[in-house]
Order: C-alpha cells, then sequence, then structure tokens
C-alpha cells in the first residue's frame, strides 16, 4: 500500500515522460503487478485524451489574418487622427507664440521708459540741489513727477 | 520551410507579410489553448485576436532569449487569464462559469453521456494555475522545462501544478458521475 502512494505520486511524471529511467523502472515493475494503480494510470489517460481531442480547434488559414488586417489598419487610422491632433494644438501654439513674446517686449519698453524717467527727475533734484536755476518747464516736471 | 526569426526579421524591416506568415503558424495553437481554458468559440476568437494583435505591437521589443513560440504562449496564457479575471469581475463568483451560456446544464451533459462535454466541465472547477499547465501539456504537448519557461515557473512548480490538476479533475469527474 505504501509502495502504491508512492507509484501514484509518480504516475503523472511518468505518462508525461518526465521521469528518470530508474523511476520509469520502478514504476513499470509496480504497474505489472498492481491492478489498481494500473485503473489509475488509465484514468489519466482517459483525461489527457479528453482534454486534447475537446481542445481541438482548426481555423480557415487566413481567417485572423483578415480580420487582424482590418484591425491594425483601424488602429493605425486612430493613431494618425492622434497625430494630426496633436499635430493641430502645435499649429495653435505657434500662432499664439507673438501674443506672449509681444507682451514681454512691450513690458521691457515700460521698465526702461520708467526707468529712464526717474533718472531725469532725479538729475533735476540734484540740479536745484547744485543751485541750479530752476525754469517753468522744471518746476512742472517736479510737480508733476515725469 | 522558414523559421519564427525569418519572419520575425521580415516584420521589423516593415513587411506585415512576416506577421501574418506568423498569425497563419500559429492560429490553431492559439487557439487550442485558450478554447481549452475559455471553452466558448466567439469569446475563444476574440481572445486569439488580442493574443496576436499584443504580438504585433511588442514584437519589436521581443528579444529573443526565448523562442518565439514560448514568448507567444505565455501572451496567450495571460490574456487568457485577464478575461476570465474580467469575467469573474463582470459575472462574481467561480472565476469560470460551469457551463456555456447556450450549452444544456450539467445534468443534462451527463445524461448525454459525452465525455469530452465532462472532462470540459470539469476542467472548469481546476483553478487557473493548475488547468493552464496541464493544458499547455495536454493540448500543445509541451515538455515541463518549455511550461516552466512559458509560465515563469520552475519545473519542480510545473510537475506539481499538473500533478494537481490532474488529481482535482479526477475527483470533480468522480463527483460529475456520483
Amino acid at each position: 500500500m505504501t509502495e502504491c502512494v508512492k507509484i501514484k505520486s509518480m504516475l503523472s511524471r511518468y505518462l508525461d515522460k518526465e521521469i528518470s529511467q530508474a523511476d520509469m523502472a520502478s514504476v513499470e515493475k509496480h504497474l505489472e503487478e498492481c491492478l489498481v494503480c494500473r485503473e489509475e494510470l488509465a484514468a489519466l489517460a482517459r483525461i489527457r485524451k479528453a482534454i486534447a481531442e475537446e481542445g481541438r480547434k482548426s481555423l480557415p488559414p487566413d481567417y485572423l489574418v483578415a480580420i487582424l488586417r482590418g484591425r491594425i489598419a483601424d488602429e493605425r487610422r486612430a493613431d494618425e487622427r492622434r497625430l494630426l491632433r496633436l499635430a493641430g494644438i502645435g499649429e495653435l501654439s505657434r500662432r499664439l507664440i507673438p501674443v506672449p513674446a509681444a507682451v514681454i517686449i512691450l513690458s521691457v519698453v515700460f521698465l526702461f521708459l520708467s526707468s529712464s524717467s526717474s533718472i531725469s527727475s532725479y538729475s533735476l533734484e540734484e540740479h536745484l540741489l547744485n543751485g541750479g536755476q530752476t525754469t517753468t518747464d522744471m518746476a512742472l516736471r517736479l510737480m508733476l513727477g515725469v | 520551410m522558414n523559421d519564427d526569426n525569418f519572419y520575425i526579421e521580415q516584420f521589423l524591416s516593415g513587411k506585415d507579410e512576416g506577421f501574418e506568415e506568423l498569425v497563419r503558424r500559429y492560429q490553431d495553437r492559439v487557439m487550442n489553448i485558450v478554447y481549452s481554458l475559455v471553452r466558448r468559440d466567439m469569446e475563444s476568437e476574440d481572445i486569439a485576436q488580442e493574443v496576436f494583435l499584443k504580438v504585433y505591437r511588442g514584437l519589436k521589443h521581443f528579444r529573443r532569449q526565448s523562442r518565439f513560440s514560448t514568448w507567444l504562449y505565455r501572451i496567450a496564457v495571460n490574456t487568457t487569464y485577464d478575461f476570465l479575471r474580467r469575467r469573474k469581475g463582470i459575472l462574481g463568483g467561480d472565476p469560470l462559469p460551469d457551463i456555456c451560456a447556450d450549452s444544456p446544464g450539467p445534468r443534462d451533459e451527463l445524461l448525454a453521456g459525452e465525455k469530452e462535454k465532462m472532462v470540459r466541465l470539469a476542467l472548469s472547477k481546476v483553478p487557473f494555475k493548475f488547468s493552464s499547465a496541464l493544458v499547455l501539456k495536454e493540448v500543445e504537448g509541451l515538455s515541463y522545462m518549455e511550461i516552466a519557461e512559458t509560465l515563469g515557473c520552475g519545473i519542480g512548480t510545473v510537475e506539481s501544478r499538473i500533478f494537481r490538476a490532474r488529481q482535482l479533475l479526477k475527483k470533480e469527474i468522480i463527483r460529475l458521475e456520483g
């Protein structure tokens, strides 16, 4: 009985021919003498046959190829549409580039003008402090801060 | 006849004919594996399409450290597993429904005395990790080494999964017959 337990644990590998020569010899020797283990092996072989026969599916040669051609073509078209959309966004971005550029240029000009006017007013104050003559134009510019 | 690498090179050089030849070569083998695990014609075909689309998209990344067939079978098993997992999510409960929606009930099948259908029914009760190893063995006739490469596990694991699958199948068939 203990021998049967040991042999049954090897029957699966024996059926698959994934067993060492020594184990194969001991399984075969046991099978000659043991009806229970022979029946166990026959049951495993029947299962094998049933699964193999049940699993057989045959498709016409170009059946899947034809379907796949269509699906791959669909995928390519979808990819192209995606790329075109991305290209459209890129084009829009390119068209909008002058707007921030103009804002930056205007900002620089504004900063330049405002700094040059403060230098000018500082120069007038310095001019007065140094005892220079005051003209009406100078007084107005000082009052208006321009 | 050219080997798989010839057609892979052809595809990588921009010719879809290489891919199409690989599909012709392997469509039945992929269908056999998928159908044995899913057991529905239409769904098996859909899964087979997904398998080959994955091959089409991924062939340029295939590093050829294993044979093309091993890589393909791995994709087939994983895609089938994902499908069954989604189906479980949709249907709930058993990851592999007992029977096809359009086939007779279990008792009718037994009365019809169709051994293959009973095995199919019993196989649906075996967890995927065991049944996938058994199907690769019984349907495709792969060696334990090839199954180990396909499933990404050791030979000892393959051996025990196949053994376990057969034990569970036998038990289930006895239960169905009883």
